[in-house]
């Protein structure tokens, strides 16, 4: 396992969600959530539409705070061991260290190059070759390098979808983030991106955290190491993956797994 | 069941009142239309017509050059007993006069309409140029402002209504306004305030004193920026809103901050559409005349912004002096009264009793008015083609 677990037998989880209710103005969208992450594991976070899995998932890097009017209101979120609501949390920090895919792959219109590099430039990167090194790693890490080495000056929006994904989870992976969080990373995507992108998340898992959700339950059950099942806002069920697809303790994930939903 | 078809054409319309509504609405559009094409197309060939003779010529280089690179003159016109009209300046009258002896019969002036109209053409050049820097500036912050950080809610649809207001007072008021603010109470350094200072703030070295800048191309820059305010802002705003929000969310879930996201991921992209559709705030600020009547522009003026004579420097002057007389002289041309195109035109326009001469240096400055805000328009249209093949996403 990880080497930076010295002291303590178990690691501590990276990421951990305590009691935590959320809510959207007035309407609650997360009900007392408790969540642990653990290092260089895959968490999967499934569940039917509109339950709050991408809420959840933009909790652990405070995308909601761009939301008017949304906050958590009770509990809270550690990372690292860190409240990251605490007021001496610097958000850019926190977003340097929490990485994030989005369902939809949206490079910038510029080049492949400037895309990974973007990150490393906003964290006032400018050594031409600490640049080329991290370009290199992040698209060797993404499945990328091979194809597009020759081009990287190319335009992004020139490659394909699936391809341009990738860029997105080469472009997410570097700053080096300890958690990298995918919401519906494949939902877009053809078959044979989507079974790249599955190979691609246990490298991942080797040297980040990775939380993803998604719709897909063979997908969960391929790539994670743990699955959370969320329903109406409430966490139902959060167990490793073999054990909740095959032997689920509660009846609404039986339910829901079997497609005999209500 | 089936129904015996009684006609030959089972389609065939029965001229029913809802098709002949069709038919009116279609031509009332129609000739609606044709209206606007026509008169558009009538004007446009009255000034060809009245205006292109007096640019062009039909000897080498075909072009008028005494029409654009002279400025505006009086008009000597004398008259011979034959009945033939010389045109000369003030100058040439004399010489003319001595020439013909006792042919000569009469001898009429005119002024504004003899040599040609470079002063019009600079000082509306430098007018734009200040305007348009001023508006690019104030209207992209505000824009960047309302689109990116201010929080939604009513008070920004408050702000949004004022601009759209501030689109609808006539352009005279904002002449009086500049009058008021920039030629009358603008603050400035000097070293002894004018008696018509409104408060002045010494300073030790110097004053900063607001007595205004007084009729200048400044003031009039500044006063056509707020006319062009409106446009700039809602434009820009909706090149920053075309931004996809993806990328604004991308930059900042890689940690950047909202000013690094604006002026990374955001500004690049909206920056095209914004320098486009500021070309068209170009050519308003240029075709206005009541705000620069009180700020900025004279109906005549015998020298350019720059021919201004400063004392000449001692024959062993420094570089340094040389150089500082050429920064003042420069920076010079903006506290300058200037000669503006539309004032111009209008000059000419109202001049009476109405003659053949002021006409045709009427319908002249017209012409070449137009030619430049076509061109103006007409490269706004294309840089937009070219940057929107470029920039899809
Ligand atoms: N910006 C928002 N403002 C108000 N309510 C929101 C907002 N975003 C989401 N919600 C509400 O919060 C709840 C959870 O939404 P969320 O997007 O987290 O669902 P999800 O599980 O990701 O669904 P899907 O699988 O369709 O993506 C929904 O009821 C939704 O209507
Ligand atoms: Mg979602």
């Amino acid at each position: 396992m990880s080497a930076d677990s010295t002291a303590q037998s178990t690691p501590p989880p990276v990421v951990q969600v305590r009691d935590m209710d959320f809510c959207y103005g007035a309407s609650k969208a997360l009900f007392d959530i408790n969540l642990k992450v653990e290092y260089h594991r895959v968490t999967a976070l499934i569940g039917p539409s509109g339950c709050g899995k991408s809420t959840l998932l933009r909790c652990i890097n405070r995308m909601n705070d761009r939301v008017p009017s949304a906050r958590v209101t009770k509990g809270e979120v550690l990372v690292k061991g860190k409240n990251i609501h605490d007021a001496d949390v610097d958000l850019t920090q926190l977003r340097k260290q929490v990485g994030m895919v989005f369902q939809k792959s949206n490079p910038f219109p510029k080049s492949i190059y400037e895309n990974v590099a973007y990150g490393l430039r906003i964290h006032g990167e400018k050594n031409k070759s600490v640049l080329d090194e991290a370009v290199e790693r992040s698209l060797t890490h993404a499945a990328l390098w091979e194809e597009l080495k020759d081009r990287l000056h190319a335009n992004a929006l020139a490659l394909s979808g699936g391809q341009q994904q990738r860029l997105c989870i080469a472009r997410a992976i570097a700053t080096v983030p300890d958690v990298l969080l995918m919401d519906e990373p494949c939902s877009a995507l053809d078959p044979i991106s989507t079974l790249k992108i599955e190979e691609l998340m246990h490298q991942l898992a080797r040297e980040f955290t990775v939380v993803i959700v998604t719709h897909n339950m063979q997908q969960a059950v391929r790539v994670s190491d743990y699955t959370a099942f969320l329903h109406l806002g409430k966490l139902v069920e959060f167990a490793p993956t073999e054990e909740l697809f095959t032997n689920p303790r509660e009846k609404l994930t039986d339910s829901y797994l079997r497609g005999t939903f209500s | 069941m089936n129904p015996v078809p009684t006609n030959d054409n089972p389609f065939a319309g029965d001229n029913s009142g809802i098709q002949q509504r069709e038919t009116a609405a279609r031509w009332a559009l129609r000739v609606g239309s044709y209206i606007v094409v026509i008169i558009t197309l009538a004007i446009m060939l009255h000034i060809f017509i009245k205006g292109a003779p007096v640019v062009f010529q039909s000897k080498w280089p075909f072009v008028n050059t005494q029409f654009l690179t002279e400025l505006p003159a009086t008009l000597h016109v004398i008259e011979d007993q034959q009945g033939n009209h010389i045109e000369t300046d003030v100058n040439g009258a004399d010489a003319v006069k001595k020439k013909l002896g006792d042919d000569f019969r009469s001898e009429k002036t005119i002024s504004y309409s003899g040599g040609g109209i470079l002063g019009p053409i600079v000082g509306t050049a430098l007018l734009v140029i200040v305007s348009v820097g001023v508006a690019l500036f104030l209207g992209v912050a505000c824009a960047i402002y309302l689109s990116e950080y201010a929080k939604h809610g009513k008070f920004l649809e408050m702000v949004r209504l004022a601009i759209l207001n501030l689109a609808g007072v006539p352009s005279v008021v904002f002449g009086l306004f500049g009058l008021g603010a920039f030629v009358l109470t603008a603050p400035t350094f000097v070293d002894v305030p004018a008696d018509r200072s409104v408060f002045a703030i010494p300073l030790g070295f110097t004053t900063l004193s607001f007595e205004g800048w007084d009729t200048c191309v400044l003031s009039g820059g500044f006063t056509l920026a707020f006319v062009i305010l409106p446009v700039i802002i809602t434009a820009s705003e909706q090149c920053l809103q075309a931004v996809p929000q993806g990328f604004r969310e991308t930059s900042m879930a890689l940690g950047a901050t909202r000013w690094q996201t604006i002026r990374y991921s955001v500004l690049p992209f909206a920056t095209p559409g914004i320098l486009t559709s500021s070309i068209l705030g170009i050519a308003r600020a240029a075709g206005e005349t009541a705000p620069i009547m009180f700020t900025a522009a004279l109906a005549f003026k015998d020298k350019l912004p720059w021919q201004k004579d400063l004392p000449p420097l001692p024959a062993d002057a420094s570089i340094f002096a040389h150089w500082e007389q050429s920064v003042s002289r420069f920076l010079g041309i903006f506290t300058e009264s200037v000669q503006a195109l539309p004032y111009h035109i209008y000059t000419l326009a109202a001049k009476i009793p109405q003659n053949e001469y002021a006409e045709r240096a009427q319908y002249g400055s017209v012409f070449v008015f137009l030619v430049l805000v076509a061109s103006l328009a007409a490269s706004s249209v294309l840089l937009r083609k070219r940057l929107r093949a470029k920039y899809r996403w």
